[in-house]
């Protein structure tokens, strides 16, 4: 039990399967996780090996066909619509490949998004703190569509922060971005995972976007091919080759 | 491109039917109208033969003047006359009849069967012999005694008569109590529409109505070897001039004529009302085919690509329309007999029986009806369509699909302007129409013209001002709702064109019922305003049906009552004034009682000038005559209903725009009566003496009515102007049922405009469901957007509807109208919007709130 504790996100024998009979695809083939608070983990693995589907699961956007998923001590494989909304709501934090701003919101609007979902009040020094750290303060009035790409991207991310959630979900969140941007982005998420203490998992196909994490998982074919902490993008690369 | 067509169509199977659904209601309405009007025409055609089959030839009054409700009850002629045409050559048999529509049958309330005011008449006839009865017994027989009577099988069903019955019948002589001897049908016991037909004997019939001595129809039937034609040539040149003689056939064309053109009416207005549902859903077809244009932007331009030439898109879009036109059409005509139903229903609920023996599609109303859904669906898919060939080829490429902004602050410029012509040009017609001068039937085309032109301008210009509305209409949601209405504000002004083109649909309607209100409401207060400042009298005795007239004895018998001072009575005729062939409803006023009881307002002359009128003095309405270029001290010659022609000299003239006492001219009741041969009154203002007990003594007018004529009822200055408001709040009524089809329609398209925005933000939903928003949130949001847009309608209509009937009534100040602006309306508006908003957003909420998340997101 004490060991769970720290376990920010766990899962067990997890198993997710598409379609039935002949036709069907076992996205998740019996996945068993850990995932320890304060770290910053990137599941790697080819096209179609199942990462997106683990993230959704983990997050409680999908739900697996089989084993179970614990979120910050409480299982929430059994949970109802409305309680995995409040989970989403309270402990979690997402970042997606498409940037998904609210186009009518201001760079500001969009990040305390969360809070005013939840009906919260915003704590102006964390905002303050998060549109510094990311770098858009002074972009703060701008919508969406008046920023680039790798803006767009840092108001995401600033918007999972904000709600300072116990772990924050990224899928791709360089798939859209340059190469200066992406550095921006992962050099973000790395000291919000150094500097405030969060758990980031991200799900990536990219070994150099994978190097910046302190942990590795390569997904084969729905299954945990390895888990290791690796340090350079080659390293990464050569574990996905053998994959 | 056909086939792609056929695809698109079939691929959105449920928003092609959800955007016929826009056509649907108009065409329904269409085709429901003419298969109502064939077939009530051709029942009347077949009931009206039916009555004439066997005579070749009918005698009647002549008929100078129709007045406004076409044929009025005439005085007859003298018997003797049948003599005479018994004399002419070729005449193998004559008869003759009574035939007047001046009785009451009566319930064991004393109340008139069948609807309690304004509905279809009752007649009594007397029996004719073979061949001209048209009547035939199904149960009992004809009446035989003076205290017998025959009734039509509808009305005894309606009534539950038995032969045996005793029941009371009301005429110009009076009531009395009758037995019921027979029922009788026509041939095949078509409808009368409503109307009851009560069969005495001859000798009855005529005291009953008060014409001894008369007949009001001789008909005649032709020896071998006459043809009714030139039997009614023989008949015509040895009876006197002021008898009409046609043939039976000619009869019957005429009779029925005349029944139609009043029917041709709701025809006509029926027809108005489906044109306003067509045009509300031209609306939204446009609007719906803008949408799925821009969303399919990629797609034409692919199409581009691969060598589609503009004109190929464009055929394939208008084919699409054209489908959903036809559809729509299908649709429509299986939906008219539904609206045929409905209406019959309306109509009987208020007493008439619209007779449709058989209903039956026409091929014409089937091509028209087609005609219409595709011609508007086609039509209103046309600017679409073209916008769809502006897409170049390398739109195929971009991120989003749509113009670049240049492009469309381009296209909005041209937009604007031309919106901001149409609107101007909208203005101005209607301004010339209701300030101008001109006849009624082309001022109702203008002001449609008028009405179309300003509508598509607004909802053109709309979309310039719909950001600043909707963010206004959007704050206190916002302030009260929080997020969802934070973005539902937002989302409001994210396609500005499309939201004001969903908002206008719903501002039609609104505009036209906040219209209809505010004008009716004003009629109404012009109307009982006369009522308190006119009639400064104790009662009013008028006919129970509200508009028939009552018995010219009343007057004399309630001037015997204890307690009452003065009885001024007043009866109408319909005459030509000779000149110009104006037709007026001339006033016939007893000159003596008059002053006492009635608050003339004189603008020339006095109360003496009435008390000097004499046979040959008139007095005009001031109004009427400034129209009619008339002065005081002209002479006017005058030709009455009955064919006789009168001078009269106009001695003072009265303010009395609405017509309570003079409406245009007024004469002294006994030249009405004695040249014109008027037997009736209109009403009779009764006056208390003073100091006399006033409940005690209408009681006793109200006795003595009950027993000797139950079809005239006592009217205090309150009950008056509770009718008059009852009346005009019928037709009110009636109005708001027929524009709430075109409401119902703008609220397809509020349902519609959400649905498809919808579809292009499954994204954003599912990112806001990913990061917390509970399904809630997500359908308030929705809601929100909807009610935003429909308050968005409504409130510009209320405007738009409100400066329109000050507008109206302020060109028909003269005729005594008055603004009066109900508050509750603006009121039960407000909250119909919001409560159509939240309706029209459950669908498309519950859809939002159950977007797959994962789907949303990984879509692209
Ligand atoms: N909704 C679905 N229906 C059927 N099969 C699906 C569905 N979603 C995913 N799959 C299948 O599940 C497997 C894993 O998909 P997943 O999206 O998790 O892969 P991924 O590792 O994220 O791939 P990529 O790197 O391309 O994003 C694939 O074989 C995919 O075809
Ligand atoms: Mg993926």
């Amino acid at each position: 039990m004490e060991a769970q504790a720290e376990m920010i996100v766990r899962c067990v024998d997890l198993r997710r399967r598409y379609g039935e009979g002949e036709a069907a695809v076992d996205a998740l083939a019996g996945v068993t996780l850990d995932f320890p608070r304060g770290e910053l983990t990137s599941i790697v693995g080819p096209s179609g090996s199942g990462k997106s589907t683990l993230m959704h699961v983990l997050a409680g956007l999908d739900r697996p066909t089989g084993g179970q998923v614990w979120v910050d001590g409480s299982e929430i494989t059994a949970l109802e619509d409305a309680e995995l909304t409040r989970l989403r709501r309270d402990k979690l934090g997402f970042i997606f490949q498409f940037f998904n701003l609210v186009p009518v919101l201001s760079a500001e609007e969009n990040v305390t998004l969360p809070l005013r979902i939840a009906g919260r009040d915003v704590d102006d020094g964390w905002l303050e703190t998060l549109l510094d750290t990311v770098g858009i303060a002074d972009r703060r009035t701008h919508r969406p569509a008046e920023l680039s790409g790798g803006q767009q991207q840092r108001v995401a991310i600033a918007r999972a922060l904000i709600s300072k959630p116990a772990v924050v979900f990224a899928d791709e969140p360089t798939g859209n971005l340059d190469s200066t941007s992406s550095t921006h982005v992962l050099e973000l998420l790395r000291r919000s995972v150094d500097e405030l203490g969060h758990t980031v998992i991200m799900v990536t196909h990219d070994p150099r976007v994978a190097a910046y994490a302190d942990r590795v998982v390569l997904l084969v074919d729905g299954g945990v091919s390895s888990d290791t902490s690796v340090a350079s993008a080659e390293q990464v690369h050569e574990l996905m080759q053998t994959a | 491109m056909l086939r792609l067509a056929i695809r698109n169509f079939g691929a959105r199977k449920l928003r092609s039917v959800a955007t016929a659904m826009a056509v649907f209601f108009g065409v329904a309405m269409v085709a429901g109208t003419l298969i109502l009007s064939d077939s009530v025409n051709a029942s009347f055609d077949e009931l009206f033969g039916e009555v004439n089959a066997g005579i070749d030839v009918s005698i009647r009054p002549e008929v100078a003047v129709e007045g406004e409700f076409g044929s009025v009850p005439t005085t007859g002629f003298d018997a003797s006359l049948l003599k005479q045409v018994r004399g002419v050559d070729g005449v193998e048999k004559a008869a003759g009849t009574i035939n007047d529509p001046r009785i009451s049958i009566l319930d064991e309330n004393g109340d008139r069967i069948g609807p309690p005011q304004g509905g279809p008449p009752h007649i009594a006839v007397s029996p004719l012999p073979e061949p001209f009865e048209s009547l035939s017994y199904i149960e009992g027989s004809q009446p035989r005694t003076p205290d017998e009577f025959g009734i039509d099988s509808i009305s005894a069903d309606n009534e539950g008569y038995e032969i045996g019955d005793t029941v009371r019948i009301t005429g110009p002589a009076g009531a009395k109590e009758y037995t019921l001897s027979g029922i009788a049908e026509f041939g095949s016991g078509a409808s009368l529409g409503g109307a009851s037909l009560a069969e005495f004997t001859l000798g009855e019939a005529r005291r009953l109505t008060d014409k001894p001595g008369k007949f009001d129809a001789i008909d005649a039937a032709a020896a071998d070897g006459v043809t009714p034609e030139q039997l009614a040539q023989r008949i015509a040149a040895a009876l006197p001039s002021n008898v009409d003689v046609r043939t039976g056939t000619e009869t019957a064309a005429e009779d029925a004529g005349d029944i139609k053109d009043g029917f041709a009416f709701l025809t006509t207005a029926l027809l108005v009302f489906a044109a306003i549902a067509v045009f509300v859903g031209a609306f939204l077809i446009y609007n719906t085919f803008s949408i799925t244009i821009a969303q399919r932007t990629r797609e034409f331009a692919m199409l581009r690509t691969l060598g589609a030439s503009a004109r190929q898109l464009v055929a394939g879009v208008l084919a699409e329309a054209a489908m959903v036109g036809a559809l729509a059409s299908a649709l429509g005509i299986a939906g008219g007999f539904g609206f045929v139903v409905a209406i019959k229903a309306i109509f009987s609920a208020v007493g008439f029986d619209l007779p449709t023996s058989g209903l039956g599609l026409d091929l014409t109303t089937v091509l028209i009806a087609i005609a219409v859904g595709i011609g508007a669906t086609v039509l209103s898919a046309l600017a679409p369509a073209l916008r769809a060939t502006r897409v170049a080829p390398l739109e195929a490429l971009r991120e989003s699909g749509g113009s670049t902004e240049a492009e469309v602050r381009r296209h909005g410029r041209r937009r604007t302007v031309i919106a901001a012509v149409l609107s101007v040009l909208g203005v101005a017609i209607i301004a010339l129409t209701l300030f101008g001068s001109g006849g009624i039937g082309s001022a109702l085309v203008q002001l449609g013209v008028g009405l179309v032109a300003l509508f598509i301008g607004l909802a053109m210009l709309g979309g310039r001002a719909v950001p600043a509305i909707a963010s206004a209409l959007g704050w206190p949601i916002e302030k009260l709702r929080g997020i969802p209405g934070r973005l539902a504000r937002e989302n409001s002004q994210r396609e500005p064109a499309r939201t004001a083109t969903t908002a206008a649909a719903l501002m039609i309607g609104v505009a036209l019922v906040v219209f209809v209100g505010v004008f009716s409401s004003s009629i109404k207060t012009s109307a009982t305003e006369t009522i308190d400042s006119q009639f400064a009298g104790d009662l009013a005795i008028v006919n129970t049906d509200g508009f028939s007239p009552i018995p010219a004895k009343i007057a004399d018998e309630v001037a015997g009552i204890d307690g009452v001072q003065s009885v001024s009575p007043l009866s109408t005729v319909p005459a030509k004034l000779d000149d110009g062939g104006e037709e007026i409803n001339l006033t016939g006023v007893e000159p003596d009682g008059l002053a006492a009881i009635a608050n003339l307002d004189w603008t020339d002359g006095s109360d003496e000038t009435l008390a000097e009128l004499g046979s040959s003095g008139a007095i005009v309405e001031q109004g009427w005559a400034d129209d009619n270029d008339v002065e005081v001290g002209d002479t006017v010659p005058l030709t009455g209903a009955n064919g006789e022609q009168i001078e009269v000299e106009v001695r003072g003239a009265v303010d009395d725009q609405s017509g309570l006492v003079v409406g245009s001219l007024a004469i002294a009741r006994t030249t009405l009566r004695d040249t014109f041969g008027v037997t009736d009154d209109f009403l009779d203002f009764v006056g208390f003496a003073p100091g006399a007990d006033a409940a005690a003594t209408r009681n006793a007018v109200d006795e003595l009515l009950a027993s000797r004529f139950p079809n005239a009822e006592s009217r205090d200055q309150n009950e008056l102007k509770a009718d008059q408001e009852d009346a005009i709040n019928q037709v009110v009524a009636l109005i708001y049922v027929l524009l709430g089809l075109s409401v119902i329609v703008s609220v397809f398209g509020i349902v519609n405009t959400l649905s498809l925005t919808i579809l292009e933000r499954r994204r954003e939903f599912g990112m806001l469901r990913a990061i917390g928003s509970s399904r809630r949130q997500v359908r308030r949001m929705v809601r929100y957007e909807s009610v935003i847009t429909a308050l968005l309608g409504t409130i510009v209509g209320a405007v738009v509807g409100l400066v329109l009937a000050i507008a109206a009534v302020e060109a028909l100040k003269d005729e005594g109208l008055v603004l009066s602006v109900p508050i509750a309306l603006p009121i039960v508006v407000l909250i119909a919007a919001i409560v159509l908003g939240a309706l029209a957003a459950i669908g498309p909420a519950r859809r939002a709130s159950r977007v797959n998340v994962i789907e949303a997101l990984q879509y692209e």
